[in-house]
């Protein structure tokens, strides 16, 4: 019988039917009790050991920040005409970390995914920490961090105001709002959780800080009606936002004339790497989350397999992306493009091309096969290669087109220093440090969300079947 | 708990279906108005209970209006209008720029109000003092069972008649809710308040100090250094009868270090003496000039052949020509600083001093191109 033949006549076959959200069997009680108990017991050892790396790493960043605040920003490997380096690079890298979790949280919310419920909690606090480790690059590029505040157009006794032509200032509302929304986002999420949470926990320090939290959510149905709402309208408002956000940090290039960031293709270039590595990232803490936290069954699979191929997919489009760069330098008959684009690919930076290529390019084909996708050690292998990829992808946009760029006389090999590199692996400390916490105070799963897909949970006139 | 007013009857359900189904059976009966409390939201709930649409929608509309174009009118305020820089080559009304940033603040506003404007307006939140938190309810509520509400409307409610139709429809459990002995402490009407005040407070401060400041100029609140009474370079000012802000030299005034040469042509520069010594750092002073200034077309050694002559099609001088060795110093100085034909002055880039070093180098050029036997004696006795 065939598949059209057997819809029509109501025997749908079971390969055709959506596989289960989640494994064994999961009630809302049972949910909250897998969930919701982590922040009542105490953390296992693996994650006091978490702690004491990333806190490691986050104090040894600090320290070098606090060095390059005390001496001036010539600590670092910045020289003309490479005027933008680590501290770009690891700005775009990091927001573009950002990008998974709001496409997860909102676009898959709009085209009804109800497998992004079980992660789209996680992704979202990923999305707000590593908007925080982004904001770090700019604010101490700017040499004298305590007057970053001059960047936002007040009135003031200079009688000066902000150039609202520069891609620079679109960059401050564009994150300043993706760091607002994605806040704003979040904490809608977490009310109701909390509110769980607050009516389960019998410390008394814990209650009253929930309670608070909560903001005294009862979960009337006049509310929840308002609420839904509000969900809807926010994840609308956040798939334009995500799609602006990172193409507004592309026009920090795309509207310069330097040869290798003046091209159109920019802005869905690196939307698409910012999906790309965002996902990967995802990949990682949700392996490591789903082992160390017990949520198998909450997290399954079946997850890891579909952002496995949203991986795939992306990487697909990335390479379409270089292989555009190349033709554009070619057809375009620009000489100066033409040489950028061999740098890329020869040159004293060749490696760096050749290591974005095969990382973000053919490592990730890997997933073409459904024994990678379902596999530990090949998908954080392929997602490990994206993030490096990604992190080298900027390296190439940004220091292979300053190094060589009109002047011949004014060409110069960019070298960091160990303060770059110690100002980046801050930023990772910051990251994970903020994701352990998180997941240690905070229910990691969006129960509220999860519940109302379980099997039973909606009315059976008006249920499970007409989605 | 019956002894004081009862605010409301409280029935749980186990399942979604039994309080769907119990929702019209108790609704008939009318006992007061109905509220159901579930842990997540259930479909159809809304039109169950009969409620109207979420306004939400409109107010989002609204406000991101209201964002985009405040975004504009203030870029535009202050790009074309204020502070009108021109960037990039563009008129300082060109609009296109503010485009990404207007978007982003329409989002901002719109946002903020999808959020706060939930929370804080619609559903009235935080609310710390209803009934149902102090509940023994509650902690079913957000696990996991469905809660329906009798709410008193007032005083004709009937505690005992709403605890049965409660059980009829099929609760498993029965709770009543006293009326909250005191007021809770913080509210959204409370916070709106608060913010509202300060917001007025903020307008009317503005406005008033912008009021005092234009109706009494002799309070400024503060003084600017632009704001002093001065002579502006290039500008027309009062204070002069010809209305110009910068006054002309007195007749003959010369500038320092410009005497003038007191010759009128060529011919009679041929007067002018070199006021410098032939020394070695007057020679190595010219050489670096020539280097710089001179060499490009009249070639490093004076003849008249660079590379630009072929470029350019000019033919600069060959200063090795013997009608340029029979030139006095004077004439050599005289071209320097006026310019010959195709040669500009240099009398704005070199001062006299570095004329004439220029001139002595020029001579060591030639007298070493033209080299006679006692040149070399005398080149060998030193």
């Amino acid at each position: 019988m065939s598949s059209d033949a057997a819809i029509r006549t109501g025997a749908i076959p079971e390969r055709l039917l959506e596989p289960p959200l989640t494994e064994g069997v999961v009630t809302p009680g049972s949910l909250d009790d897998q969930v919701l108990a982590f922040p009542d017991r105490r953390p296992p050892k693996q994650w006091y050991i978490g702690l004491a790396i990333t806190l490691t790493a986050l104090v040894i960043g600090f320290g070098f920040i606090g060095y390059t605040i005390a001496t001036g920003i010539g600590v670092w490997g910045n020289n003309s005409p490479v005027f933008w380096a680590f501290d770009i690079i690891n700005f775009v890298f990091w927001v573009g970390i950002g990008h998974a979790g709001t496409l997860i949280s909102a676009i898959l919310f709009l085209f009804r995914k109800r497998w992004r419920n079980a992660i789209a909690r996680f992704a979202e606090a990923m999305t707000i920490f590593a908007v925080m480790c982004a904001g770090i690059f700019p604010l101490i590029h700017v040499g004298r961090p305590w007057l970053a505040f001059w960047l936002f157009p007040y009135p003031n006794q200079r009688g000066v105001w902000t150039n609202f032509r520069s891609p620079l200032l679109w960059d401050v509302f564009a994150v300043s709002t993706y760091f607002s929304v994605s806040l704003m986002f979040w904490f809608l999420g977490l009310v109701p959780d909390i509110a769980s949470m607050r009516d389960r926990t019998t410390s008394k320090v814990r209650k009253t800080i929930y309670t608070v939290l909560s903001l005294g959510w009862r979960g009337a149905a006049s509310h929840w009606q308002h609420y839904e709402k509000a969900y809807l309208l926010l994840a609308g408002l956040a798939t334009g936002l995500v799609l602006s956000v990172h193409s507004v940090v592309s026009f920090d290039f795309a509207t310069s004339v330097v040869p290798g960031w003046h091209m159109t293709i920019f802005p869905p270039y690196f939307v698409a790497g910012a999906i790309f590595a965002g996902f990967s990232m995802v990949v990682i803490v949700l392996v490591v989350v789903r082992e160390t936290m017990q949520l198998k069954n909450l997290i399954t699979m079946r997850h890891l397999d579909v952002m496995n191929k949203v991986i795939l997919g992306m990487s697909c489009l990335m390479g379409y992306s270089y292989m555009m760069e190349g033709f554009t330098a070619w057809y375009s008959m620009n000489e100066y493009l033409h040489h950028t684009f061999m740098n890329i690919i020869s040159g004293t930076y060749g490696w760096a091309g050749w290591l974005t290529i095969s990382c973000n390019i053919f490592i990730p084909q890997l997933l073409w096969f459904k024994k990678c996708r379902t596999s530990y050690f090949w998908m954080i292998f392929v997602a490990l290669a994206v993030t490096v990829g990604m992190w080298f992808e900027r390296f190439v946009i940004i220091v292979i087109s300053l190094h060589q760029d009109y002047l011949p006389s004014a060409w110069r090999i960019y070298k960091p220093t160990m303060v770059d590199f110690g100002v980046l692996l801050g930023s990772f400390g910051l990251f994970f440090t903020l994701v352990l916490l998180f997941a240690r105070v905070l229910p990691v799963i969006a129960t509220t969300e999860v519940k109302a897909i379980l099997p039973g949970a909606q009315p059976s006139h008006h249920g499970d079947d007409h989605e | 708990m019956s002894s004081g007013k009862s605010f409301a009857v409280l029935g749980l359900f186990d399942t979604p279906d039994a309080l769907m189904g119990a929702i019209p059976q108790v609704g008939a009966k009318k006992l007061g108005a109905l509220e159901a409390y579930t842990p997540y939201p259930l479909h159809g709930i809304d039109d169950a209970l009969e409620r109207r649409r979420s306004p939400l929608g409109g107010m989002v509309l609204v406000m991101g209006i209201l964002g985009a174009i405040t975004a504009f009118g203030f870029e535009y305020w202050i790009s074309a209008i204020d502070y009108p820089i021109v960037t990039g080559g563009k008129a300082p009304s060109s609009w296109e720029a503010f485009v990404p940033i207007m978007f982003e603040v329409t989002v901002l506003f719109a946002t903020f109000t999808a959020g706060l404007g939930m929370l804080l307006l619609l559903n009235k939140l935080p609310f710390f003092g209803h009934p149902v938190l102090s509940s023994d309810a509650i902690k079913a509520i957000t696990r996991d069972r469905f809660a329906l509400a009798i709410e008193s409307e007032g005083e004709g409610f009937d505690t005992e008649a709403a605890k049965a139709a409660l059980l009829a429809a099929g609760a498993t459990q029965i709770e009543v809710l006293p009326e909250p002995d005191r007021g809770p402490f913080l509210t959204s009407d409370y916070i709106l308040r608060v913010a509202g005040g300060i917001f007025a407070a903020c307008v009317v401060a503005g406005l008033a100090m912008y009021g005092a400041v234009k109706l009494f100029p002799v309070l400024p609140p503060m003084s600017h250094m632009e704001d002093q009474p001065r002579l502006n370079a290039q500008k027309a000012d009062p204070f002069f009868k010809d209305g110009f802000g910068m006054r002309m030299p007195v007749a003959g005034t010369v500038a320092r270090g410009y005497l003038p040469l007191g010759v009128a042509s060529q011919d009679e520069a041929a007067s002018l003496v070199n006021p410098l010594p032939s020394s070695p750092q007057v020679l190595a002073a010219g050489k670096k000039i020539f280097h710089n200034r001179c060499e490009l077309c009249h070639g490093a050694l004076g003849n008249g052949v660079p590379t630009l002559t072929a470029a350019y099609g000019a033919k600069p001088a060959n200063l090795q020509a013997q009608q340029f060795r029979d030139y006095p110093d004077g004439k050599i100085f005289w071209v320097i600083t006026m310019g010959k034909n195709a040669m500009p002055s240099h009398a704005a880039d070199l001062t006299e001093t570095q004329r004439w070093e220029v001139v002595h180098y020029v001579r060591a050029l030639q007298r070493a191109q033209n080299a006679t036997d006692e040149d070399v004696k005398e080149a060998g006795a030193r």
